[in-house]
């Protein structure tokens, strides 16, 4: 056992000691549960729903439910494969009551209040443009890619564990993430050429 | 390789799926093809950003707070609820509990004293209804009777002393023979309906051959 695995196998035991106080009643054991993996729930409604309020309001509300059926969670599966299977159906049941998302947001307004982050070594106005133009298009995803898309690349979620968060077939998932790939491609390959070499370039620096 | 196949590739390519000979067959198209090249440089890009970019949103300081105090909330809606209710019916409960145990206790001592007087149980069948038990205690009716009874009682022993016998011990009565008695002595007038005693039935059983001191029956 390599101290990857030994790392993961003791973070599973403490959750599952979590999870045991905090069927207890425990509110030491529910804050850490609530410390422990509320920014990346939140962070996965946000880009769902697009809309700080409401991500927050779905966010506790699915926090609350988890805790409310806390004793029928099985622990063999991972808490926060279950915290995102009820978040992501929140999202749904509110997106389906809301118009549809038109995707027209100020990405440069965001990409500023993001602050440094791994892509911000391109400080131009082009390369502002690209992400805005990825997140615009993954905006205009439909909310099951959208979705696999997110876990699969900001969560590390494997097509497994997507399926099981998105209550879908595996095929169903490698499906939606085969089209929302095909999808952004199509999206993305509208950038004007000017554009296209910023692309050219963070390709070089993300490979 | 054709770009059709090619780009049939580029999920397994990306996932790390594609076995190393046709990773080498891609990569050798990717150099020679410059749309599948920008096909695939976005998806990598694509990738990339999602992956890495920060939220330009996070998650407001005080949430664990706020959810914390609503999962408060939530247990004070039904599970609190749940608690205060037998917080306070539970100690009645249990005072109701000892109130019966200690009249079972008394209902089986069967030889209580009420106004002084030995009381004797009576049978009655469980479940029979009480004839007149609504009907309302007629006081007057009673203490006529009780004044006749004990007018009765001081002539015959003034009878006996002027004809010289002795005067008799007074029978030994029960309170349910003495309720007989009134209830004979007021017939005619208004019925006793009611009369205290008659509950006594219930609560003290079937009577017995005890008998009634003398002081007793005067005391009543």
């Amino acid at each position: 056992m390599n101290v990857t695995q030994r790392e993961a196998t003791t973070s599973r035991e403490r959750e599952v000691q979590l999870i045991g106080r905090a069927r207890g009643g425990d509110r030491i054991a529910l804050r850490e549960l609530v410390d422990l993996h509320k920014d990346r729930l939140f962070a996965f409604i946000w880009r769902m729903v697009r809309d700080h309020h409401e991500a927050e309001d779905i966010c506790q509300d699915a926090f609350l439910k988890a805790f409310a059926s806390l004793d029928t969670f099985s622990t063999e599966y991972r808490f926060s494969t279950w915290l995102f299977t009820i978040g992501y159906r929140v999202c749904l049941n509110r997106l389906r009551r809301k118009r549809p998302f038109s995707g027209d947001l100020d990405f440069s307004a965001m990409a500023a209040e993001g602050g440094a982050s791994p892509s911000a070594t391109l400080e131009s106005e082009e390369a502002g443009r690209v992400r805005a133009s990825i997140w615009s298009a993954v905006d205009r995803l439909s909310p099951p890619q959208r979705a696999t898309i997110l876990l699969f690349y900001r969560n590390d979620f494997g097509c497994q564990e997507i399926a099981r968060v998105l209550q879908l077939p595996l095929a169903t998932v490698k499906s939606h993430l085969h089209r929302a790939r095909a999808r952004l491609r199509e999206l993305l390959e509208a950038l004007p050429d000017q554009d296209w070499s910023n692309f050219r370039n963070l390709s070089e620096r993300a490979g | 390789m054709r770009c059709e196949e090619a780009r049939q590739l580029f999920d397994a390519y990306l996932d790390g799926e594609l076995s190393p000979s046709l990773a080498t067959e891609l990569g050798v198209h990717r150099v020679r093809c410059a749309e599948c090249r920008r096909s695939l440089a976005l998806l990598e890009v694509s990738g990339h950003i999602i992956s890495s970019d920060r939220d330009p949103v996070a998650v407001p300081d005080d949430f664990s707070e706020r959810l914390l105090a609503c999962v408060d909330v939530r247990e004070h809606g039904w599970v609190a609820k749940v608690r205060r209710t037998l917080y306070f019916v539970g100690p009645l409960a249990a005072a109701a509990v000892i109130a019966m145990a200690f009249l079972g206790f008394f209902d089986r001592g069967r030889d209580s004293r009420v106004a002084g007087v030995k009381v004797e149980p009576t049978h009655v069948e469980a479940g029979a209804p009480r004839p007149n038990a609504s009907a309302p205690y007629d006081r007057e009716a009673a203490d006529r009777a009780i004044d006749q009874w004990i007018g009765q009682m001081q002539a015959n022993r003034a009878d006996k002393a002027q004809t010289g016998e002795s005067t008799p011990k007074p029978p030994d009565l029960t309170i349910l023979q003495i309720l007989e008695m009134l209830k004979d002595a007021n017939e005619g007038g208004p019925e006793l309906h009611h009369f205290p005693g008659a509950d006594l039935n219930e609560l003290f059983g079937p009577p017995d051959e005890h008998p009634v001191d003398d002081e007793d029956v005067e005391d009543l």
